[in-house]
C-alpha cells in the first residue's frame, strides 16, 4: 500500500515536472470541453426538452462524464494503454517489481492534458449543476462509479490484446465508450440501446449518473453500482489471466 | 543453491492463421548456480538468453521444466521472490525519467518496504560504493548511459538483493563506462556475497567479470565451465605470427593452416593437437628468414565463436 | 514543367492514402458511427419538434450532420500540428529552397490526399444516410453538393495553413489548431445547421469563411438548390489563399532574416 501510493505520488510529480506545459495542456482540454457545453446548451435551446433530457440535466452528464473520463484518462493514464503495453512488452518493467502488477500499472503514469477534464467537470457541476450538499455528494458517489466502470471498461478490452496479439481491440473500446458516452442513451432506440446498457456500458458512464443527481432512485443507484463493480472486477480477471499469456516483446507476435 | 533449473522450454507461437510458426526459444536448459558465484549466460542474439532470464524472474511462464530461484518457483510466487532479487535490463529503464534518482529510489524504497531510516543509509551506501554522490539528485534525463547505468545498479540493489540478474547491462556503454561497471559488479559479489547473474554478447563482459559462463545457442546450452578452463580445454589452437625477411613459398604441414600471408607477414594456426609448436617453430626458424615471431592464444572471441558450433549437450 | 507539378504531386498523394487502406478504414469506421449518433439526436430532436427544426425535417438533418461530417473527416486531423512542427523544425526552410512555391506544392499534396477519403465518406455517408433517414430529399442537389464538398476541403486546408503560419513566429502552433478546430465545429455549421443557431450567433457566422468549410456543402445536400454557395466558396478560397499566402511569404521573409 505504502509503495502503491508513493508510486501515485512519483506520478503527480512527473506530470508536474514541466509547469508551463502542464497548465496550457490543461488549459486546451477544458476549451476542447466548454466547446461541447456550448453546443448543448444551444442545441437545448433551439430544440427544448426531448425524452426526458434538457440543458440542464445535459450539463450534469457533462460534468460526470468530463470528470470520470479525467480520473481514468487523467489520472489512471495507463488503462488505455494496457492493450499496447501487452503487445509491446512493455509489462517487463511492472513484473520486475513485488507489487499488484495492475494496480502498480494503472497508478504509474498521470496524463497531464486530462486532469483539465477534472477541472472542468468539477467546475461545470458548481457552477450549472444547482450543487445542493446532497446533490453533491451525489456527484462524487456516481462520478467514482462512472470512473471505476470506465477504468475496468479499458483494462477487459485491453487485455483482450494478451488473447488476441493486436492492441486494436482496447483503442476501439476506449473510443465508443466515450463517444457514446457523451450523448444522451434515450437517443438511442433498439438494439443499439440495449448494447449501451450492456456490452458497452456509456449508458451507466453518463447518462444513469446524470439521472441520479436530479432524481436519486435507490435501485437504479444499486444497480450503477453493481455495475461498476462487475466490470472492474472483469477487468482485473482478465488481465491477470492475461498475464500467463504474456510474452514480453520476445517474439514479434505481429505478422 | 541460488539457482536451479531442470528441462525448462518456453515455446512462442507467432505468426497468423496459416502462417503460424512454434519457436522453441529455451529448449530442455538446465543448469545450477551457487550462492556467490558470477556468471555469464551468453549467446548470440535470438540465442535464448532473455527469455531464460524473464522465466527466472517470474516475467515469462515456460511451457515446461522446473526452475527454482533462492528455492522460490519464479513464475508461481513472483511477487515473494522480486523482494530477494534485483533486476537490471539494459534497455528499460527502472528510473523514471523526469524524476531525480533520488525520488525513483524513495518509491522503490516503499515498495520494497524499507522505512526511511534504512532507505537513507542504503543510499548514502551505494552512492559511496558506485561513487555516485553528485548523480542522485539530476533528472534521469540529464544523466549521461553511463552515469544512468550506475544510478539504476544502485537502484536494484536498493533491497539488498542476494541474487542480481543483468541482461545485456553495458549494452550502448563506452569502454571506460563499461570497464567502470564490470569493477562494480564484482565488488558487488566479492564484499557481499551477491550472486551475479549476467546475460550478454560482449566476450569482454565474460573476462572481466564472470568466473564462469554458460553459453547457450538456438535455445539450448552448448557449454558450461570456467571461463579459466574454456581457452585451453576448449581450443587446442594456438597463434604463430611471422614477420619474414623474404618472401617465402608456400608452407604444408600437417596440423598447420595458413590464415594469411604476403611478401612480409606469414599467419598461421597449429592445431596442437596434430603438430607441436616447436616443430613448427623448427621448419619456419629453419626454412625462412625471419625477422620476428609470436606464439598466441586465439582470442576468446574465437573460442566462442568455435563453442556456438558445437552440438547441444 | 512548371504549371504540371500541382497534378503530379496530387496524383502522388492519392496513390499513398490508397496505400493506406488501414488508416482509410479507421477513420471511414469512425465517421460512419459519428454520423449515425449525432443525426439520430437531431432526428429525435426534429420528430419532438413537430416534425423539423429550423425548417429542415429529419431525412434533411441526417443529409446535413452525414455531409457537413464528412467536410471534416476527409482531411488530416494532425494537419496544423504537423505544419506548425515542420516550421519549427526548419523542414520549410528547406523547402524553400525548391524550384515549386512552397504553400501551393503543401496544398495540392495535402488536397491529393483528402479527395480519395473524402468520396469514400461521401459513398458511406450517402449508404448511411439513406438507410437510417430516407432517400435524399432533393438527389439534384447532390450534384451541387459534390463539387461543393471539394471547395469545401479546399477552403480548409488553405485556412489551416494560414493558421499555421503562425508557427513562424510562435514557436508552437498547436493552440491555434485548437482555436481553429473549435470555430469550425460551432461557426461552421458542422455540428448545428446555422439556421438553428441564435440570431446573433447566426449572423456573426454568415461573414466569417468557416461556413464555406462545412455548411455549403450540408446545406445543399439537405435539399436546398442554392447555387450561390458555390460562388460564395469560390470567394472565400480566393481571400483564404491571398491571406495564406501574406502569411507564408512574412514568415518566408522571416525565416530568411531571422535563420531557420
Amino acid at each position: 500500500m505504502r509503495g502503491l501510493l508513493a508510486t501515485m505520488r512519483n506520478s503527480l510529480a512527473e506530470a508536474g515536472a514541466n509547469r508551463l506545459a502542464l497548465g496550457s495542456q490543461m488549459a486546451v482540454m477544458a476549451i476542447n470541453d466548454i466547446v461541447w457545453a456550448v453546443f448543448w446548451v444551444l442545441f437545448f435551446d433551439r430544440v427544448g426538452t426531448i425524452r426526458g433530457w434538457d440543458a440542464d440535466r445535459i450539463l450534469l452528464l457533462l460534468a460526470v462524464i468530463t470528470s470520470a473520463g479525467g480520473i481514468t484518462l487523467g489520472l489512471l493514464a495507463n488503462a488505455r494503454r494496457v492493450g499496447s503495453m501487452a503487445v509491446e512488452g512493455e509489462l517487463d518493467a511492472v513484473l520486475s517489481l513485488p507489487v499488484a502488477p495492475l494496480a502498480y500499472l494503472l497508478l504509474r503514469r498521470v496524463e497531464p492534458t486530462n486532469l483539465g477534464d477534472i477541472a472542468f467537470g468539477l467546475t461545470l457541476f458548481v457552477l450549472a449543476g444547482s450543487p445542493t450538499v446532497g446533490r453533491a455528494a451525489i456527484f462524487v458517489a456516481v462520478v467514482a462509479a462512472a470512473a471505476t466502470l470506465m477504468t475496468g471498461f479499458l483494462v477487459l478490452t485491453g487485455s483482450l490484446a494478451f488473447f488476441v496479439g493486436r492492441s486494436e481491440g482496447g483503442e476501439l473500446g476506449f473510443h465508443a465508450i466515450l463517444l457514446l458516452g457523451s450523448y444522451p442513451v434515450d437517443v438511442f432506440a433498439g438494439v443499439a440501446r440495449v448494447m449501451l446498457y450492456t456490452v458497452v456500458p456509456a449508458a451507466f458512464v453518463s447518462s444513469v449518473p446524470a439521472r441520479l443527481i436530479d432524481s436519486f432512485d435507490i435501485g437504479q443507484a444499486a444497480v450503477l453500482a453493481a455495475v461498476s463493480v462487475a466490470f472492474a472486477f472483469a477487468g482485473w480477471a482478465t488481465f491477470t489471466v492475461g498475464l500467463r499469456r504474456y510474452t514480453s516483446g520476445a517474439v514479434w507476435t505481429r505478422a | 543453491m541460488a539457482i536451479e533449473v531442470r528441462g525448462l522450454t518456453k515455446v512462442f507461437e507467432t505468426g497468423r492463421r496459416r502462417a503460424r510458426r512454434r519457436v522453441e526459444a529455451v529448449r530442455d536448459i538446465s543448469f545450477t548456480v551457487d550462492p556467490g558465484e558470477r556468471i555469464a549466460y551468453i549467446g548470440p542474439n535470438g540465442a535464448g538468453k532473455s527469455t531464460s532470464i524473464k522465466i527466472l524472474t517470474g516475467i515469462l511462464h515456460p511451457s515446461r521444466g522446473e526452475a527454482t530461484v533462492l528455492g522460490v518457483v519464479p513464475w508461481l510466487d513472483r511477487r515473494r521472490l522480486a523482494m530477494r532479487i534485483g533486476t537490471l535490463f539494459g534497455q528499460r529503464s527502472q528510473l523514471w525519467f523526469e524524476l531525480t534518482p533520488r525520488q525513483s529510489y524513495r518509491m522503490l524504497a516503499a515498495i520494497y518496504g524499507l522505512d526511511r531510516q534504512h532507505e537513507r543509509a542504503r543510499v548514502s551506501e551505494l552512492a559511496d560504493l558506485l561513487e555516485a554522490h553528485d548523480l542522485f539528485d539530476v533528472p534521469v534525463r540529464s544523466l549521461s548511459l553511463g552515469q544512468r547505468m550506475r544510478c539504476e545498479l544502485a537502484a536494484c540493489m536498493l533491497h539488498e538483493p542476494e541474487v542480481l540478474f543483468l541482461d545485456e547491462p553495458t549494452i550502448g556503454l563506452d569502454l571506460l563506462a563499461k570497464q567502470r561497471f564490470r569493477e562494480l559488479l564484482v565488488r558487488l559479489n566479492t564484499e557481499r556475497r551477491t550472486t551475479i547473474f549476467l546475460t550478454s554478447h560482449d566476450v569482454a563482459d565474460i573476462e572481466h567479470v564472470a568466473r564462469r559462463a554458460i553459453v547457450i545457442n538456438h535455445g539450448s546450452v552448448i557449454h558450461d565451465a570456467e571461463v579459466a578452463t574454456m581457452r585451453g580445454a576448449l581450443l587446442a589452437t594456438k597463434i604463430v605470427e611471422v614477420r619474414l625477411g623474404e618472401p617465402i613459398e608456400a608452407m604444408v604441414m600437417d596440423g598447420v593452416h595458413v590464415l594469411e600471408q604476403s611478401p612480409t607477414i606469414l599467419k598461421l594456426v597449429v592445431d596442437t593437437g596434430t603438430t607441436s609448436i616447436r616443430v613448427v617453430l623448427d621448419a619456419l626458424l629453419d626454412g625462412a628468414s625471419v625477422v620476428d615471431i609470436s606464439v598466441v592464444d586465439p582470442p576468446l572471441e574465437q573460442v566462442i565463436a568455435e563453442i556456438y558450433g558445437l552440438p547441444r549437450r | 514543367m512548371r504549371r504540371r507539378w500541382p497534378t503530379v504531386i496530387a496524383r502522388t498523394s492519392v496513390e499513398r492514402v490508397l496505400a493506406e487502406r488501414g488508416g482509410l478504414l479507421v477513420a471511414l469506421g469512425f465517421y460512419i458511427v459519428v454520423v449515425a449518433v449525432l443525426a439520430g439526436l437531431w432526428r429525435v430532436a426534429a420528430a419532438a419538434n413537430g416534425g423539423s427544426i429550423a425548417g429542415y425535417t429529419a431525412v434533411a438533418l441526417t443529409w446535413y450532420i452525414a455531409t457537413s461530417e464528412a467536410s471534416t473527416v476527409a482531411l488530416n486531423i494532425r494537419l496544423i500540428d504537423d505544419i506548425g512542427n515542420d516550421i519549427g523544425s526548419g523542414a520549410v526552410a528547406v523547402e524553400l529552397l525548391r524550384p515549386a512555391p512552397v504553400l501551393g506544392v503543401r496544398v495540392a499534396a495535402e488536397l491529393g490526399h483528402a479527395l480519395p477519403r473524402l468520396a469514400a465518406c461521401g459513398v458511406a455517408g450517402a449508404a448511411v444516410a439513406t438507410i437510417s433517414g430516407g432517400a435524399p430529399p432533393r438527389p439534384a442537389a447532390l450534384l451541387l453538393a459534390a463539387p461543393s464538398l471539394v471547395l469545401a476541403v479546399a477552403c480548409n486546408i488553405v485556412a489551416q495553413h494560414a493558421f499555421a503560419a503562425s508557427a513562424f513566429w510562435l514557436r508552437n502552433a498547436g493552440s491555434a489548431w485548437f482555436l481553429y478546430q473549435k470555430l469550425v465545429f460551432v461557426l461552421g455549421g458542422m455540428l448545428i445547421p446555422l439556421e438553428a443557431l441564435p440570431d446573433w450567433l447566426g449572423s456573426v457566422a454568415a461573414v466569417l469563411p468557416f461556413r464555406s468549410m462545412s455548411y455549403a456543402p450540408a446545406r445543399l445536400a439537405s435539399g436546398h438548390i442554392e447555387p450561390l454557395l458555390l460562388l460564395e466558396q469560390v470567394g472565400w478560397l480566393a481571400v483564404l489563399l491571398l491571406a495564406a499566402s501574406v502569411a507564408f511569404s512574412a514568415g518566408e521573409r522571416r525565416l530568411q532574416v531571422v535563420g531557420g
